[in-house]
């Protein structure tokens, strides 16, 4: 009777903390926040579904491929660091200026969208890993 | 071109994150892949190295304001470790391609490689942070990194190793980062540069977070490179680890700590104020009776990587002691004995453990006249051992004059006779192995020792480095000469 | 003197933190207690930190983000730290069965 309990608590809680997790990523300039408390939240929303027996444990099988993620993320922030060095200047250097439309600080919002991926990449595949060694066990 | 720093870092760090994806295409890909890819960081240190030849030491700003603020700094002490930590780096991986697969589980070698990776862009990143936010990520970098490369290793005393590494790094860390903060309260910079000036200043009204700061930062990169008191993991981790990461923590990791930390002290504090407080004396007495007892405890060891680790922590007081000098020929010496023993005892480990690859044979006594079965790695090991005792013609020979000739320069000629005294201990335990191996049996011939060719080809080329820099160290003083210049300015 | 103590309380309180998470992770002998210590040790230092960034209240002005900066890269390193611990606690107690340092050195000493 738990299981139900906890699996419909779940469900609801999940889109509000990967929102939650979303904006401390894209705002973590302005104000607390930033990539690594915005894609671990981003992770948790994930791996507290596979804690319990249900239709979220597919996500296990993820563990792996999810991977992939983290390499994306982390070849997005060197590739956007190398970017200013091909621009002249220096390594991470916010060449997209500010006071564009939509991202108003530059260059930093994608380089921490990045690294919130890898973040959140890094943190699920570690924990996923844990829990399936401990449900063989 | 003055990029080309950042640029290692960059490759380093990109490579690691893409050889376990790629491992899954191909299965010997991450071994070949990080091969190519340190001797790419190789060759752009030696272009780096060419760069500062020509332009002269300066400063790097990533985020392009060029203004105090994140720096990396390229001066001679980061030309010479860079040369130094990616060419040690490239040999211990040419050996791992060949050693790896009967050590590890074969589903973590790319995992292996890829912490491998990080490890050598976070000895990279150290010796060249320009701040202390910068140094702080990559001293945290470099210690999960190097706990990891103990760790991975099946078997249960690799995971009691790594995890008491593990615990006193972090309290090594907590401290320095302590000393941080209370540097950061009474000045409020973090580049270096900035606190150089503004030192002084507040010293004069806060006299005890200086101090308190200095001694938290002595202490806590005392635990990370094994200072006397403090050596306890050394043992365990080394010995116990797979025979590149023993080879790589010996050779590389521990010395980059001091590194950092003569940095801090000698461009930060200022020299005066190292005196101030008796630290040159605590740190000359703590190294002498660590060479002492390094030595000692040496010589009562029956398994040789555990002996090749208690020699360790003797070498590393060598170089505490050569830098607690503060005088130039000291810190030449210093600088040499990193280099060198760098090499050297990179090259030991790496004997050791090809002669556990083809024999199995961990304990000494056993190692009786097998320079017979395996005339190659018992050469090589010789020629380490008559290195760090000091024999001419060497190169552990120059490192050990230039720290004589350092204590003659600062004063002190104790400490010649505690060189020369240690010289015969070191000696004491290295000479009957190589005795043992070679004249053990009635009649021998030699049979040649077959072994992977990447580590053979590794150990030969180690060796060469160590006869060239013995015979011929011409280059290599006139780089050490710039680096201790910059060091002490 | 008493109100100097109170000006400095969360410096104190940030030292307090860091002596009892550094006492733990030396003389605790459950594994699992001495990565709490780590935790606990890092939270004092953090704290130590994030204080010099305050600025006195509304009427200050703005807080220094400096300090809380270099705190966010801190604080990845000991979660990281805390993960890794905590796998090889795992795998040791696979091992022996118990994680409890003294017990395993025991164990450790009849085997050998």
């Amino acid at each position: 009777m738990s299981d139900i309990v906890l699996q419909t608590v779940i469900r609801f809680l999940a889109p509000f903390m990967q929102v939650y997790g979303l904006y401390l990523i894209l705002w973590g300039h302005n104000s607390p926040g930033g990539a690594f408390a915005g894609g671990a939240i981003i992770a948790v929303s994930f791996l507290l579904g596979l804690l319990i027996p249900g239709p979220q444990s597919r996500f296990l099988a993820w563990r792996q491929t999810v991977q992939w993620l983290a390499a994306l993320g982390g070849m997005a922030f060197l590739t956007l660091g190398v970017a200013g060095i091909l621009q002249g200047t220096a390594f991470l250097t916010n060449f997209l200026g500010q006071g564009q439309r939509l991202f108003s600080a530059g260059l930093i919002p994608l380089l921490a969208a990045s690294m919130g991926l890898l973040v959140f990449a890094a943190v699920f595949s570690l924990v996923a890993q844990l829990l399936k060694e401990y449900k063989n066990v | 071109m003055s990029h080309l720093p950042v640029l290692i870092l960059v490759v380093y760090f990109a490579a690691a994150l893409l050889l376990p994806l790629l491992a899954k295409l191909k299965k010997s890909f991450p071994g070949w892949g990080a091969l190519a890819v340190t001797s790419l960081a190789l060759l752009l240190s030696i272009a780096s190295a060419l760069y500062v030849g020509e332009n002269g030491p300066y400063s790097y700003f990533p985020g392009g304001h060029g203004g105090p603020g994140i720096e990396i700094t390229v001066d001679w002490v980061t030309v010479l470790m860079h040369l130094t930590i990616n060419l040690v780096g490239v040999l211990i991986l040419v050996y791992s391609l060949g050693d790896l697969k009967s050590e590890l589980h074969p589903d973590s070698l790319p995992a292996y490689y890829s912490i491998y990776l990080v490890m050598l862009a976070a000895l990279n990143g150290l010796v060249m942070a320009g701040d202390l936010f910068n140094l702080y990520i990559f001293i945290e970098i470099c210690t999960i990194a190097a706990c990891a490369l103990v760790a991975i290793k099946p078997g249960k005393l690799c995971l009691e190793a790594g995890l008491k590494y593990m615990f006193l790094s972090t309290l090594g860390s907590g401290m320095i980062l302590l000393g941080i903060g209370l540097v950061y309260m009474v000045t409020g910079e973090l580049n270096m540069g900035a606190l150089s000036e503004a030192i002084p200043l507040a010293f004069s009204s806060y006299p005890w977070n200086i101090y308190v700061a200095m001694s938290l930062f002595i202490v806590g990169f005392g635990i990370k490179s094994a200072l006397f008191p403090l050596h306890v993991w050394l043992p365990d981790a080394h010995a116990s680890a797979a025979a590149p990461s023993s080879a790589i923590h010996s050779g590389l990791i521990i010395k980059v700590f001091i590194i950092v930390v003569a940095r801090l002290i000698f461009q930060i504090f200022g020299a005066n104020l190292f005196a101030a407080i008796p630290a040159p004396e605590v740190i000359l007495l703590l190294s002498t009776i660590g060479i002492f007892a390094g030595s000692v405890l040496a010589i009562a060891q029956t398994d040789i990587k555990r002996m090749l680790a208690y020699s360790t922590i003797a070498q590393i007081s060598y170089i505490f002691m050569g830098f607690a000098l503060a005088v130039p020929s000291g810190i030449m010496g210093g600088l040499l004995h990193i280099v060198n023993h760098g090499i050297m005892k990179s090259m030991l480990f790496l004997a050791a453990g090809a002669i556990i690859y083809k024999t199995g044979i961990r304990k000494i006594d056993e190692l009786r006249g097998i320079g017979f079965r395996m005339p190659l790695t018992m050469s090589i090991f010789s020629i380490g051992a008559l290195s760090m005792v000091g024999i001419p013609g060497f190169s552990g020979f120059i490192s050990k004059y230039y720290l004589a000739f350092g204590a003659l320069e600062a004063g002190k000629p104790i400490y010649v006779a505690v060189i020369l005294a240690s010289s015969l201990l070191n000696a004491i335990y290295y000479l009957p192995i190589v005795v043992r191996a070679f004249l053990g049996h009635k009649e021998g011939k030699f049979v040649w020792d077959q072994l992977p060719w990447p580590m053979a080809t590794a150990m030969v080329i180690m060796a060469a480095f160590n006869l060239l820099f013995g015979i011929l160290p011409g280059s290599l003083l006139r780089l050490v000469e710039l680096a201790a210049t910059a060091l002490l300015s | 003197m008493f109100d100097k103590l109170l000006a400095n309380l969360h410096f104190l309180a940030a030292m307090l933190l860091f002596i009892i998470g550094f006492y733990t992770m030396l003389t605790d002998s459950n594994l699992i207690k001495k990565v709490i210590g780590l935790n606990i040790m890092d939270t004092g230092i953090f704290l130590f930190f994030i204080s010099l960034g305050y600025s006195g209240g509304p009427a200050g002005g703005e807080a220094n983000p400096l300090p809380s900066a270099l705190m966010y890269g801190g604080l990845a390193a000991a979660v990281s730290l805390t993960a890794f611990g905590l796998a090889m606690i795992v795998r040791l107690y696979k091992y022996y069965g118990t994680i409890d340092a003294d017990e395993i050195m025991s164990k450790r000493g009849e085997a050998e």
